[in-house]
């Protein structure tokens, strides 16, 4: 499989016209890039911070290490009966019973031990680490912020455009995210609730070249984009769906990954997602007194592993599994010792967890070792750093070559099996042997059509049950290759449709289910 | 340039910068009375603090004092359905207080000094309304104070140690939250890590060493029924009575056992080092004066500043006396190099067009915290800072201000404009709307269109804005019309000022052209 910039992106799909092949707008763009089968320019990837820093230890439980955990956090520790056994040597948090059905099922895995060299303890410096993957201080940029800052120089200026219609990030809620910024600009936009139309007023303005003037561009800039990719946003959440039931309306969490999914599944050809849940600082009533499973940190369990359950439901349903990978990650772990506030003080290593059918599942390296007597302060040591997770996140999941991937990093980077390992033979056989594969299906709105087409004249048409054509799609030259095109189909009645796309000699046909 | 004494001439536009910088939206009268002074007494009027009447209660929550008394004091219900109400009726009278303050502002940098404390210790709600006022009071009231003495009383007060679990860190068991921020946020502040454990400034062992130090607080009367206040209590037991050691920053300083004293004597050790002025001073001028930190304000700025604080024992007073009257500070290069916060954004929309929300008691406080949750939703939820580092729109590099401004945020700003001056806002019955005619009727010349523009813009705009917008503005005013017809609209206004069909038009394209500067990216700056 050929590698490419996960970032060249193009808009094969658009949910604001009725279809778009690769006819529209990209013959100045490498005919490769549509090579693919299952091609990096659709992978998405949702990180979920979790701030304040997770207890590792009373997340992922080294249950060989149990009877010196008990000797350090007894008055913390879950009771041994109540964790939730994944393998002989490692435990779940009670709570985390949808994450352990996924990891079941090979949906996810647990990065063990992860952190970097000569862990600082305050958050703000720590998160900064983290979200620059840079142990340098004068890095103010982020890490994602400079991959996308090295093939758009300019932006913020002359974005959206045509090739770049769509927001490179969205960080759900009402702030920008630090893994997005670039030298001139924050490459990632705040989205609260993309169901909500924006249409805000423009005016001009004149950038003087001072401090003011260089604001009044940045707010100027800010207003062009919320409208702009305001409408593509609300345009994709109109076309996308949310199918599954999992979602619980009171978990805030929970109804941004929704509203993610919605996006996703709208034709939002968004790279990076990024969630916050606060709230992990627990240095007081971690756990409760009178009973070690109630406390602050077990509704943080829940909240975190309903709402990954919940989504990675959803993507399944929406046939969207294959495009989306998901990432924990918190500035550090806490420290082994609890306190007398029945909770944690800042520590270093925790565990990370990665979600999807895409990523390398299991286990990724070896439980902590505590030992039965702990200098002052100790927390877990390092084993994986954190910014080789990330490394290897470009390399599997975006296609990032090695040598760019390396660039981005100050360390020598260490690189890591961990995602891109998806099932994918199903969907490459199915392409290849000539059928086409269309989701969601069962939609509720539109679908999407994955199709590898022979180079000349392709048709493409809905049918009711009755043979009938009730939607044209489209009728034009296609260059050979797997095309991804959006098919609308609002409006319709509920009921079954096939879809059929005729190209030369070929023709092929799916069955359309319309729910709702 | 370093710190030199400004020396040009004191006008308007000095007036008016030095105002948007000190308080919350100046109105036009403000920036003449300013302007009137000479420079050395506008600051000297300017840095002083008065004292407030405290929060009154309003909502039928509250149970223990009547309607319109003031609750800090008081003790709460024993039932704890009836006590959980109270408190509940306790904070919305807290926080619609705080609004009512700053809309409520004299001509003063109380506001402005207190949200500064604010964010820099950047405490949330503690669980007992009275302690949470008491320690906002604190802050409010020691503001132009001495910041070493603020530090120490900061650090005993009940709502911190909650807050940074003070009143549970023991001998047998410290918690090292509050050990820690005291040195990272407060004082000294964190330097680039140069060794495991090793900050520049302190070291892990001064954090697991200052916990020790402040061991043996504990917090009672939170809600109580019997005290009328929460109280910090000393117990000797829960104090680890060991001699402390501090790391070689501190030239390895030795803290002996002085009980319910040592933490004075820690912290007085802490403000030998003159890093803490540096640090505290940077913190001030960032968010006074810019978020660049240049050669020139590196070298020549900040250090003449943390002279100054070192040299006046950490009074604060003489520091701002400085800064506010220095070539540097009314530098055009500076002026509007900073985004509104939420709160300078709605302020000023409110106080600079002259605004008091005077409706009822209960009224009042439902507006007032209405207006709190549209900051929120901007970006600045009062009462819960963003971390205990504060908003990171004062600190996190290199965006700093502009963090206030995502899509999201600045849809909020807009809708709030249009709320105030287009559509009202309505709430418990009442309709909250700007009415622009006494405001209008306080400009220099209400009947001349472009001296209306041009006063609006002063208020509104850190600089000049070009022919342009200006004419764009004009032409909203006058509804495209030439600018006599305003002139005569305005005097027929003037002729029959009680009859609506000649009040409403000139309100009206008031409010059109305010709700328009607010949505011009001109505005979003100080």
């Amino acid at each position: 499989m050929k590698r490419r910039q996960f970032i060249k992106n193009v808009a094969l799909t658009s949910a604001s016209l009725p279809f778009v092949s690769n006819g529209f707008g990209m013959q100045a763009l490498s005919q490769k890039l549509f090579n693919f089968s299952t091609g990096a320019e659709d992978r998405v990837l949702v990180m979920i911070r979790l701030n304040g820093g997770n207890d590792g230890l009373n997340t992922v439980i080294p249950l060989d290490q149990y009877a010196n955990l008990m000797m350090h956090r007894s008055e913390i520790i879950i009771p041994q009966n109540q964790i939730l056994s994944v393998t002989p040597e490692v435990g779940f948090h009670p709570q985390l019973q949808g994450m352990k059905g996924l990891f079941d099922q090979g949906k996810l895995s647990v990065v063990q031990n992860v952190g970097y060299p000569e862990q600082n303890r305050s958050h703000f410096r720590s998160m900064d680490i983290w979200t620059s993957g840079s142990l340098d201080v004068s890095e103010t940029r982020g890490w994602l912020g400079r991959y996308f800052d090295s093939y758009n120089p300019n932006y913020p200026a002359g974005y959206p455009n045509v090739t770049y219609p769509d927001p490179f990030a969205i960080s759900m809620g009402s702030e920008v995210t630090a893994t997005c910024q670039g030298i001139a600009a924050n490459f990632s936009h705040a989205v609260s609730n993309p169901n909500n139309a924006v249409n805000l007023y423009q005016g001009g303005f004149v950038n003087d070249g001072s401090y003011y003037g260089e604001h009044v561009e940045f707010v100027g800039t800010i207003i062009e984009q919320t409208n702009s990719f305001g409408q593509v946003i609300h345009a994709a959440a109109q076309a996308g769906s949310s199918l599954s039931a999992m979602y619980d309306p009171t978990n805030n969490l929970a109804t941004q990954l929704k509203y993610v999914a919605q996006m996703i599944s709208g034709g939002l050809k968004t790279k990076v997602y990024v969630l916050s849940l606060g709230g992990f600082d627990t240095h007081d009533n971690q756990a409760d007194a009178t009973n070690l499973l109630a406390g602050t940190h077990r509704g943080l369990m829940k909240t975190v592993s309903d709402a990954i359950a919940a989504f990675q439901d959803d993507l399944q349903l929406l046939g969207l599994e294959q495009r989306v990978v998901g990432m924990t990650f918190s500035e550090f772990g806490r420290q082994i010792e609890s306190n007398a506030s029945l909770g944690t003080d800042h520590g270093d290593a925790a565990p990370l967890f990665l979600f999807g059918t895409c990523i390398q599942s299991g286990i990724i390296g070896p439980n902590p070792t505590i030992a039965s007597s702990l200098p002052d302060q100790a927390g877990i040591a390092m084993q994986i750093d954190f910014r080789d997770v990330y490394a290897s996140i470009l390399r599997d999941w975006f296609q990032v070559p090695t040598n760019e991937v390396q660039q981005l990093f100050a360390h020598q980077v260490q690189f890591y099996s961990l995602a891109g390992t998806c099932n994918v033979s199903l969907e490459e056989q199915a392409l290849t042997n000539g059928s086409m594969l269309v989701y969601p299906n069962p939609t509720p709105s539109s679908v999407h059509v994955k199709v590898n087409l022979a180079e000349g004249r392709a048709m493409g048409e809905l049918r009711d049950a009755h043979g009938a054509t009730v939607k044209t799609y489209f009728d034009q030259n296609f260059s050979s290759g797997v095309h991804t095109i959006f098919c609308d189909m609002d409006g319709l009645a509920s009921g079954t449709y096939f879809l059929v796309i005729r190209n030369n000699e070929k023709t092929f046909l799916e069955q359309v289910v319309k729910m709702k | 340039m370093s710190l030199i004494p400004f020396a040009g001439p004191w006008t308007r536009s000095e007036a008016a910068h030095l105002l948007r910088r000190t308080i919350f939206g100046p109105t036009h009268q403000q920036i003449t009375a300013i302007a009137n002074m000479t420079m050395t007494d506008a600051v000297n009027q300017l840095l002083t603090v008065g004292s407030l009447n405290p929060p009154l209660a309003y909502d039928a929550g509250e149970t223990v004092v009547a309607q319109g008394q003031t609750w800090v004091s008081s003790l709460y219900p024993s039932n704890p359905v009836s006590n959980q109400l109270c408190e509940t009726a306790r904070v919305k009278s807290l926080t619609g207080w705080l609004m009512q303050n700053m809309n409520y502002q004299s001509m003063d940098i109380s506001q402005k000094m207190f949200f500064f404390w604010h964010n820099h210790f950047g405490a949330a709600f503690s669980s007992d309304a009275r302690a949470t006022y008491t320690y906002l009071e604190l802050l409010r009231t020691s503001s132009l104070g001495n910041v070493k003495q603020l530090v120490k009383d900061v650090t005993l007060d009940p709502a911190m140690l909650l807050f940074l679990n003070g009143n549970t860190n023991s001998v047998q068991h410290p918690n090292e939250n509050y050990a820690r921020e005291l040195l990272e946020l407060f004082t000294i502040g964190k330097g680039d890590q140069i060794a495991a454990g090793d900050y520049s400034n302190y070291t892990e062992l001064d954090v697991a060493s200052g916990a020790k130090i402040l061991s043996g607080y504990l917090v009672q009367g939170i809600r109580s029924s019997t005290l009328p206040a929460a109280q910090t209590l000393f117990l000797n037991p829960l104090h680890d009575t060991s001699t402390k050691t501090l790391s070689y920053h501190f030239g390895n300083a030795t803290v002996a056992n002085a009980g319910a004293q040592e933490y004075a004597n820690y912290i007085d050790i802490i403000f030998q080092q003159p890093q803490v002025a540096t640090f505290i001073c940077t913190e001030l001028y960032r968010f006074f004066v810019n978020f660049d930190l240049t050669n020139d304000v590196e070298t020549n700025i900040i250090p003449q500043l943390a002279q100054t604080l070192i040299a006046n024992n950490y009074d604060i007073l003489p520091v701002l006396q400085e800064l506010f009257t220095s070539q540097h500070f009314y530098d055009v290069a500076i002026r509007g190099s900073i985004i509104r916060s939420p709160l300078e954004t709605v302020f000023s929309m409110l106080n600079s067009t002259e605004t008091q929300i005077n409706v009822n008691l209960a009224t009042d406080y439902n507006i007032y915290l209405n207006i709190y949750y549209a900051a929120a939703n901007m970006g600045l939820d009062f009462m819960n800072p963003a971390s205990v580092a504060g908003w990171e729109a004062y600190y996190l590099s290199p965006a700093f201000s502009r963090l206030w401004i995502n899509s999201t945020t600045i849809k909020f700003r807009f809708d709030i404009a249009t709320g105030l001056f287009i559509f009202g806002i309505p709430i418990n019955g009442y309709t909250l709307k700007v009415d622009t005619i006494p405001f209008l009727n306080n400009l220099s010349l209400p009947s001349s269109a472009d001296a209306v523009i041009d006063d609006i813009c002063e208020l509104f705009i850190a600089k000049p804005v070009d022919a342009a917008t200006h004419s764009d503005l004009v032409n909203i005013l006058t509804n495209n019309l030439p600018t006599f017809e305003w002139t005569l609209q305005y005097n027929e206004y003037l002729n029959n000022p009680n009859n609506p069909a000649f009040v409403d038009p000139v309100r009206y394209r008031v409010q059109l052209v305010l709700d328009r500067v607010f949505k011009m990216p001109q505005y979003q700056m100080i």
